[in-house]
């Protein structure tokens, strides 16, 4: 695999590398022909226009409506997944480094920190302009407000009021937010001065979002089981590709057994596996949860953020939609909220237990653990927090997980 | 009158003083760290600990208080709204989360009033249950330090000298901190602190019934802290440097506070922009500023000793030195380098 650093440049010589690893991304895709690995191929390479001269890069929120840059042609540049990619490359080492040298707190979400060194050190490309959603966190606010500022693009936030605890947000807030998206929707155009097809990019999302949609409901009736920790990927990595025909060709391919052969769940020889329902996000690159739990007869049979872009979009009348998909998101809203929701997640996939991944610096996630935690064992449903770090690859933190994890899985 | 414990300044004051309740920081009621506590209301250890300790406080205060006393929780972080979300999960009833914009747009204003309609609500709901509800507020009755508990400044700000910047902070000891190094204080940005809450404070005094739209207006322009928009926040810290001529600026960040620690990185530039030294603190809740706090900071000051505008012509007979006539910054040499004794230089004049 070539470097990072030869792949992210801007001379022929970069192009002739990107060109190359392209091409062995795309045969190991072509061979084994799984959603996965096409999602991974598409992702690398839009990603990778990012970086030519002269690119509009989006820097835009975790749950960001991407489907309003792909309207204008446009790949958003999404923090979390671009840290999660580098860490996982041969820069890990040099962003590394240059995340020790920033005089950012240590503190603060891995994810975000990383992405700042990435971007101030060239291993990311430079913002065009940095777009928000109050959903799910302010760091991460505060980090695209602040490179808006720094580079001097602009910033715009989409406000998104809290769901009420149980139903859904009212018509009159969908409409807000609704609005709140056309507009910026408008500005994407004025500011690069490209002609918008939204229309096309929200029938490209709904392709995906039903295959998306059909998966997820197969596996919460219990008829289709997949690896949770793999799955997590497809949405991670979906993220960049919604409203694009290769992402909805990639979300079809899961209907596919073979498109989903890189996603089943360990085999246990015979033994009845215990299932479990993962919460918030996952260690990208530390295996060794994993394999512990797949040593101990365990695997994750379902993931909390999978749940997202399941109900499909009205190409006629797109905003409300969009809209919905953040007011509504089961990670938003009150800790009772998450709480009530994944209770019946877990309830209606008879889990074993559930674990919840405490990443490192993320406010919202640790800060509704107390009541999510209360509420996992009112209703008798094993529940483990684990410390970690989404970023990391073992350290001082992952033995105690580990130990935790294997005396919790000894208990189920 | 009942008490409306708030954790947060963006809390008009004179709202809920108009509505029959005392206001009183949280932040001033903390218990003894030894006070025990339910394991299911503990927060994760990398929650910041302005949270952590208010969730301790909040906890015990309704153990011990009149039902008719309530909290009122601004949610302008994540780790203050999940404060308010495990607060209403164990006390529902006495527990209010008021949603805060970051910006002061037309559509920002227009959301925080509707929040405000909701507490108003809310607080009527109470108040009418209690018996001292028709009790006639008054502006006095908010504006006082001591009555809300937030601490004031030791003495009045002078131009030229430190900028402080922090979050919430429980005192005023880092402040006296600098006096006691022989420092002037230019002036502070915290959200406990006058120029923040006095403005604050009487706001919704006038403003009802009718009119909530005004007082949103008024609070979201007067409440620029480090969660608020990057862009007017930075404004608004140029303009605070330039009006108080700050030589250097102290930011005193609380551990494991996203705000801070972006606002932070913001004021280093601006102090970078503007040539002034800038030192950055961890720390805690309450505010400790002794031990290795004190040590940076006068490592820091030392730096600057040679700058008039900073250090008054007292310094030299502060307790500190011990009416040695050796410059300062060489005795804070010697203090940190046993062994290596400063050479005898002429005597500074002043």
């Amino acid at each position: 695999m070539p470097g990072m650093a030869e792949l992210t440049g801007d001379s022929l010589s970069a192009s002739l590398v990107r060109a190359a690893f392209l091409a062995q991304t795309r045969w190991k895709a072509l061979h084994t022909r799984t959603a996965r690995a096409y999602l991974q191929y598409h992702a690398l390479a839009a990603s990778l226009e990012l970086f030519k001269a002269g690119s509009v890069v989006p820097w835009v929120s975790y749950l960001f409506p991407t489907e309003i840059l792909t309207s204008h042609g446009l790949t958003p540049m999404i923090p979390e997944v671009g840290s999660a990619t580098l860490t996982g490359s041969d820069l890990r080492e040099a962003v590394e480094n240059a995340a020790a040298r920033m005089s950012l707190a240590r503190d603060v979400c891995s994810y975000h920190r990383t992405a700042l060194a990435a971007v101030e050190n060239g291993m990311l490309p430079a913002p065009t302009m940095c777009l928000g959603t109050t959903p799910l966190c302010l760091g991460k606010e505060c980090l695209l407000e602040m490179l808006a500022t720094r580079y001097g693009v602009p910033f715009r936030e989409i406000r998104v009021p809290l769901p009420p605890d149980e139903g859904e947000a009212p018509p009159a807030v969908v409409a807000e937010v609704a609005e709140q998206i056309r507009e910026l929707h408008e500005d994407i155009g004025r500011w690069t001065g490209r002609r918008p097809d939204l229309r096309r990019a929200v029938l490209l999302s709904n392709r995906a979002a039903k295959a998306w949609g059909d998966l997820m409901a197969e596996r919460l009736a219990g008829r289709l089981e997949l690896n949770g920790r793999k799955t997590f990927a497809i949405v991670f990595l979906g993220q960049l590709l919604w409203g694009t025909e290769a992402g909805a060709k990639d979300f079809e391919r899961l209907l596919t057994e073979r498109g989903r052969s890189d996603l089943v769940p360990p085999a246990f020889d015979g033994r009845r596996p215990k299932r479990l329902l993962w919460l918030h996000t996952v260690p990208h690159h530390d295996h060794a949860f994993f394999e512990l739990m797949e040593k101990q007869g365990a695997y994750v049979v379902f993931e909390e953020m999978g749940q997202m872009h399941q109900e499909l979009i009205d190409p006629d009348d797109p905003w409300p939609g969009l809209a919905r998909r953040l007011t509504d998101h089961t990670l938003w809203g009150t800790s009772a909220r998450r709480a009530r929701l994944n209770i019946a997640l877990a309830k209606k996939l008879r889990a074993d237990g559930a674990i919840h991944f405490n990443h490192w610096g993320c406010r919202h996630g640790l800060g509704s653990l107390p009541v999510v935690r209360a509420a996992f064992i009112e209703a008798g449903i094993p529940f483990l927090a684990i410390d970690g770090d989404a970023l990391a690859r073992g350290g001082p933190n992952q033995e105690k997980a580990l130990q935790q994890l294997e005396s919790f899985l000894e208990l189920l | 009158m009942p008490n409306a414990y708030y954790t947060c300044h963006l809390v008009p004051l004179g709202l809920l003083s108009t509505l029959g309740f005392t206001p009183k920081w949280l932040g001033a009621r903390l218990p003894h760290q030894t006070t025990p506590r339910r394991d299911a209301t503990t927060v994760h250890p990398t929650t910041c600990p302005y949270v952590t300790r208010l969730v301790a406080a909040a906890e015990a205060l309704l153990e011990e208080r009149p039902p008719d006393d309530v909290l009122v929780i601004a949610g302008g972080c994540d780790a203050m709204r999940r404060m308010g979300d495990l607060l209403a999960a164990y006390h529902p009833e006495r527990t209010f989360v008021l949603a805060v914009p970051r910006a002061s747009t037309e559509h920002d204003v227009r959301a925080f009033a509707a929040e405000l309609v909701r507490l108003e609500q809310w607080l009527k709901e109470r108040a009418v249950q209690t018996a001292d509800a028709a009790a006639t507020p008054t502006a006095s009755a908010t504006t006082g330090a001591a009555a809300l508990g937030a601490p004031d400044y030791p003495s009045a700000p002078e131009p030229g000298g430190v900028f402080v910047v922090g979050g919430p902070m429980s005192d005023d000891s880092l402040l006296e901190l600098l006096s006691t190094l022989g420092a002037k204080v230019a002036g502070l940005e915290s959200c406990t602190f006058p120029d923040r809450w006095q403005p604050l404070a009487t706001a919704g005094l006038d403003a009802l019934p009718s009119d909530l739209s005004a007082l949103a207006g008024q609070v979201l322009q007067l409440a620029i802290c480090p969660r608020f928009s990057t862009t007017l926040r930075k404004a608004h810290l140029a303009r605070r440097l330039e009006q108080t001529k700050a030589s250097c600026v102290i930011y005193a960040r609380q551990s494991f506070c996203d705000p801070g620690a972006y606002d932070a990185l913001l004021v280093a530039e601006l102090a970078a922009e503007r040539g002034l030294p800038f030192l950055e603190l961890e720390v805690g809740f309450p505010l400790e500023a002794s031990g290795p706090l004190r040590t940076r900071v006068e490592a820091f000051l030392e730096a600057q000793l040679l700058d008039e505008d900073i250090l008054g012509g007292d310094f030299l007979d502060d307790d500190l030195l011990g009416g040695d006539e050796l410059l300062a910054g060489d005795l804070l040499t010697s203090q940190r380098e046993p062994g290596h004794l400063p050479e005898p230089g002429p005597a500074r004049s002043e």
